[in-house]
């Protein structure tokens, strides 16, 4: 029971620039008016009296701000009869630029998630059960009066997520109403040291990061495509600056691993985990290159080599992760270098990330509770019960308060042990704003209902102060939304306005001052003294963060970057080691502290030094929803409560293990085939001397031919297939008569043959974040099959998480392919290629020929059909694509009766209604989001013009925040995909087959030469 | 129509049987013989079986309709795969050549219910089931002036029994 | 009456292949009726076989509807390897019914005399191998109960099958096949139809078999047209035998996969169908021969000259394998040869080499006329060779689709127990067919038999002496049309 169900009719409104601030003109004026009807949803009935704005089958967008993480983004939520189906970024949005991360867009399942609490929850003899609003404020309003009576309200403690914007002011002021101190504002994973260090260095929490001005960019542990600081416009930053070619900087990443970021360096130095420092100060001329390189066991001429680079002065760029100290050490850097003002901006610092409290403030709450001394818990947004380690017993400290109150929206591991359950809206349903950087203020309003009976907090606090005579005078504004137009700049009509943008100029008067640097008394991390033979690297999960991913599927499912496992968690294990230890990638490993121990698989990878284990945090939780709870395993468990002196941050690298081999074997839930291309050039490189130099194939053959110089290469004078829009070769082998060809006449009235559909991926961009994928799932609703419940049997391997996934059936119709060139001997480097593959809409399809009932064939516009309703899956198409890119609907995904029934109720609120929820038993793959192109036809077509070059474009190129695809007519000069194929690195997969592809992919660019020479 | 049947155990004498009634030039000849022989063909002298027509004429309109039929659905519905021409004979010849055996054997058989008049009813005058086990069997149709004869020459020449039949 | 004589009475000649077989231990015309009519007795064995038969079809039928219900994630398939054992067992059965077609067709053009006594047997064996071989393609669809769609069937929509597909190419070489050798089956069947009819006491089966003889009497004229329809289907049916398995063979050869796409498949599948095909014969022939006490009509001289046949076609085999290996070297295409290489020693080492022991290198005993000559051994063989045909199509299809252009989708792939008890089924569904077939239809040619033994004679040595008339009917017309 789906959008399938509601009237769908053949145009949308799109992202298009005009016409989506056309809609906005009106829609967000109206919006708190258009109480959209989520509820009516289910029903076919037409509106008797239509609610303005809200046209059946046409969809509003309304501008918004992201909450998946603290840096706000600007994102639009695109609505269709009052349910938010689609989460794409703000082109107009300074920070994110209309791209989006996969976290981000993966919101909508968090808002539609089946686990998330219906209603206000009240522990009964030890079980939370539902209860109703007014019994939940009146029981939170009579809590806080007992405790302001026993005069503890002093002693009470409010842990809220931290985020930007009037929340946390506006929290402050309503818990200094009550007498209760500040909040705690806390970010689990942060990079408090970092923090801490860039406002010791520019008074400023985070500067942004110009990487274009950069020529070298050197990073110790710093994962600015991850999880570090704002990704998107670090993300964005980066791929421009990537993009640059022989300009473009070269990147070299310092650290025991090498993460996604890592990956995109083209140089790694792995140097041994805590001696990042070292390495620093001896670039900073503070230390000696020797003791450097004998400290972090890489070799002298490596770091001489870096430091002689570094010595021609090119325009560089440093960046740190972890420790305070080096943070600071790589500030010193920027600032002898010059950088500070040039790629360090920290004149426009990005505001979002001020205010944060440290790991070692929520610890020293957390111990005051032990002690007893906490009268009452408040947690909005964090989960501390997870996200700490387990050897701090947040539990059990949590035991000690009388009264505990959750505003958490899911079962998480928190709120399953407090007293009350006050659910909070979801980002999507709730008002807010945000201060992402200097003078901008972005705006955050709901687009749509809430799903469940769940209220937004900051409404529940002023029902409850309401309730207060004594602070009913201190909280006048009706409700949130009043209070933010209160203290908006401009009022009422200016916020009116802003809506349509959401966004504008201007500053929130910010109640919190930025806060100081809080040197922690408890102990400090010392990684030597722990005890064991491997050192341990614990790091967020680009996809699941620190863990609040974990019950989206979506992100559950698509594979991480780096070691391509889903559903699982793996223990990276180095070659090295593996080859020491006779580790296989799947050998079960247990691995030892003196806080405990896990067992999980391993997962053999050459970018970890031989000493060195890590493990990806994010999983094993013990609560959260069917999608998180019991999917792998936490390496929190093994960590230490230790902490960065200097910054109070808890110190994930920060302790040795002792690793064994239990005997056992899982094979591991992995999209990875064979890592190696083996020559076949489907991720093809090219290094940046080259560029512009055109070999000869007498050249080519001199270089012994190899995969540079492939078919494919960019000496090709014209592209097979994207000639023409009816190339013979790309269009079938037509009569000569014209009425017998049909809509395949160029001449025909539909014009459809005039077109040829085309996509341009530039390698030199793509860093492989994998948001294209998500993008993809969530627009062509596309099933997810790891679930453990979608598994068709529960003995052995199908009764484990990605059962499925485990025999290959994932759907994803974009996939990101991770190949290694290199390093097939222990010490030599590896270079790492992401390609994003997808259907190629080959001119030539092989799938198409072997289909027995038509169920695939070429459209006239260039475009590989694929016809459910006639498909009867024989999968001979998919033997034949030597793509490998079709995917075949082994179960009954889409039928709610069945146990792998992918969008269980309310998530499949989330469907598009463009596109079909695909049957058991048919073959289905990417359709260049054809909906798209007809969409957009059909509006042009209505509005009586034609279609406008680069008017719209493909889920996937809209999200990507390193703006690596490019989509288009390839057959009208005017769209910018035809200047793209024009570029000298452009080459076909597999061209040899003839296949005469319209997915164009241009080279990767190495940087192997020092830059500034 | 009567006639008369003869029952013979041996070949040899059959055929001699037969032989004789043709010098005779008497009656209208039918042999039964449990297997074919050639004996018998070489006495009997009948001329060639025309079904080999039928297998002709049916594998002709075979082949035709097998082309036919995929030239006329891909122009039909000109819809292009793997930028192949729209109508392919080269494919379609397998499909033409299958429509052509299966036509063609279907008439062959057609030819033989035909010319063997079978299916037949009911198992006329003359038959004895010891025809399709060890014996071979003359049936004569003959006018009743010449019974006679064809019994004297059927019993000389070896008929372990001779019977009218009506 | 049945002397059946020991082995060892048959002096040992090298048996050439000819028109003028001889079966010493039959005298007359009588005794071929009597004792082949002895075999259609049901016997307790029988109906014990016939239980095991139908369990096993059971078994497969329930793994089907199960299937049918969830979806075939049921089955191992493991992308990319979308085909698995399915299409293997398909083409595993279309082989075996091609023996059938070539000994009853094919020799019979060639005057092969040994085929005479062994061929209603063998074509039986096609006709209800190709029937099991129809329900794989069917069953391994996503969406069986569209399996229609791939016929050419008049619709109000006019949406038809896509020509050009080998799918459909196949869905017209399997069904004219499974015509052409029934109504070959059932015209042989004709007089030997009649031979019961006339035999026959009980009223009702006499009327059943009379209608299924259409009323035929043996006459002269039945017989004249009989044999030329006879030659006429035999002609069609050999070029008929060959397209089908290149048909099949088209399936894989019109791909791009590498360790599909390559000309030499059709020839070689071929020979490879006739192999398994002739292994399967004497799977069913030499138990037949046994039990229904047939020795002395089913000779060693026969047998001996059917084992000669699987060697040449085991050789043909074997040589086409080896050119694979050639020309994928030859070939110089980096794709090929790694899949080769992964066929043979990588992932799939095991099944490569049971293919090329059961197939290449053990029926090379046969080169031993003792070998040939011995039952028990020929039995035994004929069961590897079953496996090791299996195994061929295991190899060509599965390693192929788990090694393919992209290196990311390279799978492994392991049946389950869907799979498998689907294979049994298919075996169950072709036993049964086959055990009720023998119990009610002669499993000999009763007809064609007594046209190589003497008939009686009133003077022994008269010009009628049988000098090579052993002849089939088809014989002097042939020779008009040929």
């Amino acid at each position: 029971m789906s959008e399938s169900s509601t009237p769908v009719e053949e145009q949308k409104q799109g992202a298009s620039r005009r016409t989506f601030l056309k809609v906005l003109g009106a829609a967000g004026a109206t919006t708190a008016a258009i109480g959209c009807s989520s509820n009516t949803g289910e029903k076919l009935i037409p509106y008797l009296v239509q609610p303005d704005e809200t046209v059946p089958g046409v969809s509003n967008y309304y501008a918004s701000t992201c909450r998946e993480c603290a840096a706000g983004c600007g994102v639009l939520l695109e609505v269709r009869d009052g349910r938010t189906f689609k989460i794409e970024g703000n082109p107009d949005h300074p920070l994110n630029r209309g791209a989006l991360c996969s976290r981000g867009q993966a919101s909508v399942q968090g808002l539609y998630n089946p686990d998330r609490y219906r209603q206000p929850m009240l522990r009964k003899n030890g079980k939370l059960s539902p209860i109703s609003w007014t019994q939940a404020i009146q029981l939170l309003e009579q809590q806080l009066a007992t405790v302001q009576s026993a005069g503890k309200a002093g002693s009470a403690l409010f842990i809220n997520q931290h985020e930007s914007g009037s929340f946390p002011g506006f929290l402050d002021a309503w818990l200094a109403g009550y007498g209760m101190p500040a909040h705690l504002s806390y970010a689990a994973l942060a990079d408090g040291g970092v923090i801490a260090a860039n406002r010791q260095s520019y008074g400023v929490a985070w500067p942004s990061l110009d990487f274009t001005a950069a020529k070298l960019i050197v990073s110790f542990g710093a994962d600015f495509l991850e999880t570090w600081g704002a990704n998107v416009p670090q993300q964005l930053s980066f791929a421009d600056a990537r993009a640059k070619g022989a300009d473009a900087p070269r990147f070299v990443y310092v650290g025991p691993r090498r993460s996604l970021t890592g990956m995109n360096a083209d140089q790694w130095i792995a140097c041994k985990p805590g001696s990042e420092l070292a390495i620093a100060n001896a670039l900073g001329g503070s230390g000696s290159i020797a003791q450097a390189a004998q400290a972090s066991d890489v070799p002298v001429a490596t770091l001489q080599a870096l430091a002689t680079e570094l010595a021609k002065g090119p325009p560089s760029l440093f960046l740190a992760g972890g420790s305070f100290d080096v943070a600071l050490a790589v500030n010193g850097l920027n600032q002898k270098f010059g950088n500070v003002g040039r790629s360090v901006l920290s004149a426009r610092p990005i505001e979002s990330f001020e205010g944060m409290s440290s790991d070692a403030e929520l610890m020293d709450a957390i111990e005051r509770m032990r002690a007893g001394q906490v009268s009452m818990l408040l947690v909005r947004g964090a989960n501390p019960v997870f996200t700490s380690p387990k050897s701090a017993k947040v539990a059990d400290a949590m035991a000690k308060v009388a009264f505990k109150v959750s505003f958490s929206s899911y079962p998480d591991e928190t709120s399953e042990l407090c007293d009350l359950v006050l659910p909070d809206n979801h980002a999507i349903e709730s008002w807010g704003d945000a201060q992402p950087l200097p003078g901008v203020i972005s705006l955050q309003q709901p687009g749509m209902d809430p799903v469940y009976e769940t209220r937004a907090t900051a409404d529940v606090l002023l029902a409850v102060a309401k309730g207060n005579p004594k602070l009913a005078t201190a909280h006048p504004a009706p409700s949130y939304r009043e209070y933010l137009i209160g203290r908006y700049p401009g009022g009422t009509a200016a916020f009116t306005a802003a809506l349509i943008k959401g966004i504008s100029s201007g500053a929130l008067a910010s109640e919190r001052a930025k806060k100081a640097v809080v040197a922690t008394t408890r102990t400090a991390a010392n990684i030597e003294a722990t005890s064991g033979d491997t050192y341990l690297v614990v790091y967020p999960s680009p996809l699941l963060d620190d863990g609040s991913g974990a019950n989206k599927p979506w992100l559950q499912e698509i594979p991480d970057p780096v070691t391509k496992v889903c559903w699982q968690t793996v223990v990276e294990v180095g070659s090295s080691a593996a080859a020491r230890l006779a580790i296989d990638s799947g050998d079960v490993l247990r691995v030892e502290t003196a806080a405990g121990a896990i067992t999980a698989p391993a997962y053999v990878y050459p970018g970890l030094r031989g000493d060195t284990i890590a493990i990806a945090f994010g999983r094993g939780h013990t609560a959260y929803g069917r999608y998180a709870m019991n999917v792998g395993v936490n390496p929190g468990d093994l960590l230490p409560v230790a902490f960065d002196a200097k910054s109070g941050a808890q110190a994930w690298t920060s302790t040795k293990v002792k690793v064994t081999k239990t005997g056992d074997f899982i094979p591991l839930v992995s999209s990875e085939g064979s890592a190696r291309q083996h020559g076949r050039g489907i991720a093809q490189a090219i290094d940046a001397r080259d560029l512009g130099i055109v070999p000869t194939p007498a050249e080519a053959e001199k270089t012994g031919g190899g995969e540079e110089h492939l078919p494919g290469d960019a000496s090709h004078e014209f592209l097979p297939g994207l000639r023409a829009p009816v190339a013979q070769d790309a269009q079938g082998d037509l009569p000569s008569d014209d009425n017998m060809k049909g809509m395949y006449d160029p001449k025909h009235w539909s014009g459809m043959a005039k077109r040829r559909w085309a996509m341009t991926v530039d390698l030199a961009r793509c860093t492989g974040c994998s948001a294209c994928v998500t993008a993809c799932y969530a627009e062509n609703n596309i099933a997810t099959v790891g679930a453990i419940h979608q598994s068709h049997s529960t003995s052995g391997l199908e009764g484990q998480p990605g059962a499925n996934i485990l025999r290959g059936r994932e759907m994803a119709w974009i996939r990101l392919e991770r190949y290694f060139e290199g390093g097939e001997t222990l010490d030599e480097s590896f270079e790492t290629r992401f390609v994003p593959m997808l259907c190629q809409q080959c001119g030539n399809a092989p799938c198409e020929p072997v289909c027995p009932v038509y169920a695939t064939y070429h459209s006239p516009d260039g475009l590989n059909v694929q016809v459910y309703n006639r498909c009867v899956g024989t999968r001979y198409c998919s033997n034949n694509c030597p793509y490998k890119v079709r995917y075949f609907n082994w179960f009954g995904y889409g039928e709610p009766a069945r146990p792998q029934y992918a969008w269980p109720e309310r998530m499949n609120w989330q469907l598009n209604p463009d596109v079909t929820v695909r049957g058991k038993g048919v073959m289905e793959k990417c359709t260049f989001c054809v909906q798209r192109i007809r969409e957009s036809e059909h509006r042009a077509k209505l509005e009586g013009r034609a279609v406008e070059a680069d008017e719209f474009t493909t889920s996937c190129a809209q999200a990507c925040p390193s703006n690596a695809i490019t989509f288009g007519d390839a057959a009208d000069p005017a769209w910018s995909v035809t200047k793209m194929i024009a570029d000298k690195r452009a080459y076909h997969v597999f061209e040899e087959l003839n296949t005469f592809t319209a997915v164009v992919y241009l080279k990767k660019v190495n940087h192997t030469v020092a830059a500034g020479a | 129509m009567r006639g008369i049947v003869g029952v013979f155990p041996e070949l040899d004498a059959a055929v001699e049987a037969i032989e004789e009634l043709k010098k005779l030039r008497v009656g209208d000849v039918t042999v039964y013989s449990p297997a074919p022989r050639h004996e018998l063909d070489d006495v009997l002298k009948a001329p060639p079986s025309v079904v080999r027509r039928y297998t002709l004429i049916g594998a002709l309109l075979g082949v035709t309709f097998g082309y036919w039929i995929p030239i006329w659905i891909s122009d039909y519905w000109p819809l292009v795969v793997g930028g192949k021409p729209i109508a392919s004979w080269v494919p379609y010849t397998i499909i033409g050549f299958e429509v052509m055996v299966l036509i063609g054997s279907l008439s062959t058989v057609a030819g033989l219910f035909i010319h063997a008049r079978i299916p037949r009813i009911t198992q006329t005058v003359g038959y004895d089931p010891r025809f399709s086990d060890g014996s071979f069997g003359i049936w004569v149709e003959c006018r009743p002036d010449e019974q006679e004869t064809v019994r004297r020459v059927l019993r000389e020449n070896g008929a372990e029994e001779v019977r009218g039949d009506r | 009456m049945t002397a059946v004589a020991p082995e060892t009475h048959e002096e040992r000649r090298d048996n050439i292949a000819t028109a003028d077989v001889q079966l010493p231990l039959v005298k007359s015309y009588t005794q071929v009726t009597d004792e082949i009519l002895d075999t259609l007795k049901i016997t307790k064995a029988w109906l014990t076989g016939l239980a095991i038969a139908v369990t096993c079809l059971g078994i497969g039928a329930t793994a089907w509807i199960y299937q049918i219900y969830m979806g075939l994630g049921v089955a191992g398939y493991h992308p990319p390897v979308m085909w698995g054992v399915y299409i293997i067992t398909f083409v595993f059965w279309v082989g075996i019914g091609h023996a059938g077609t070539l000994i009853s067709a094919i020799l019979y053009l060639f005057r092969a005399g040994f085929r005479t006594t062994i061929y209603r047997c063998a074509e039986v064996m096609t006709v209800f191998a190709v029937m099991t071989a129809g329900l794989f393609p069917i069953l391994h669809l996503g969406r069986p109960w569209k399996f229609f769609w791939l016929i050419p069937y008049p619709n109000w929509r006019l949406i038809w099958p896509q020509f050009k597909s080998p799918l459909v190419w196949d869905v017209f070489a399997i069904l004219t096949y499974l015509t052409v050798s029934a109504t070959f089956l059932f015209i042989g069947l004709i007089p030997d139809l009649a031979v019961l009819r006339d035999r026959e006491t009980n009223p009702l089966r006499k009327k059943i078999y009379g209608v299924l003889s259409f009323g035929w009497r043996n006459s002269d004229r039945e017989w004249r047209h009989f044999a030329r329809a006879y030659l006429f289907l035999a002609a069609f049916s050999t070029p008929l035998v060959l397209s089908v398995h290149s048909v099949v063979s088209f399936d894989f050869a019109m791909a791009d996969v590498p360790g599909w796409h390559t000309t030499i498949f059709p020839p070689y599948f071929v020979a490879g169908a006739i192999f398994s095909g002739i292994g399967m014969v004497f799977t069913i022939i030499i138990p037949v021969r046994r039990w229904f006490k047939l020795k002395h009509y089913v000779t060693l001289n026969h047998l001996d000259a059917a084992a000669k046949l699987c060697l040449f076609t085991s050789l043909v085999v074997g040589c086409a394998y080896l050119t694979e290996f050639f020309i994928a070297w030859y070939s110089g295409s980096e794709t090929e040869q790694a899949y080769f290489v992964n066929r043979v020693f990588g992932q799939w080492w095991w099944a490569a080499w049971i293919m090329l022991t059961c197939n290449g290198i053990l029926p090379m005993m046969l080169f031993s006329q003792k070998l040939r000559r011995n039952t028990t051994f020929l039995f035994t063989l004929s069961i590897f060779i079953n496996l090791g045909m299996w195994y061929e199509r295991f190899v060509i299809i599965v390693p192929s689709l788990s090694h393919e252009f992209e290196p990311w989708q390279w799978a492994p792939y392991a049946p389950t127990y869907i799979d498998w008890a689907i294979l049994l089924g298919s075996f169950g569904w072709f036993s049964m067919w086959f055990l009720l077939f023998v119990k009610q239809l002669p499993v000999l040619a009763i007809a064609e038999i007594k046209e190589i033994v003497p008939p009686r004679m009133r003077h022994p040595v008269s010009r009628l002496s049988l000098d090579g008339h052993g002849e089939t009917p088809g014989t002097d017309a042939s020779n008009e049309v040929l």
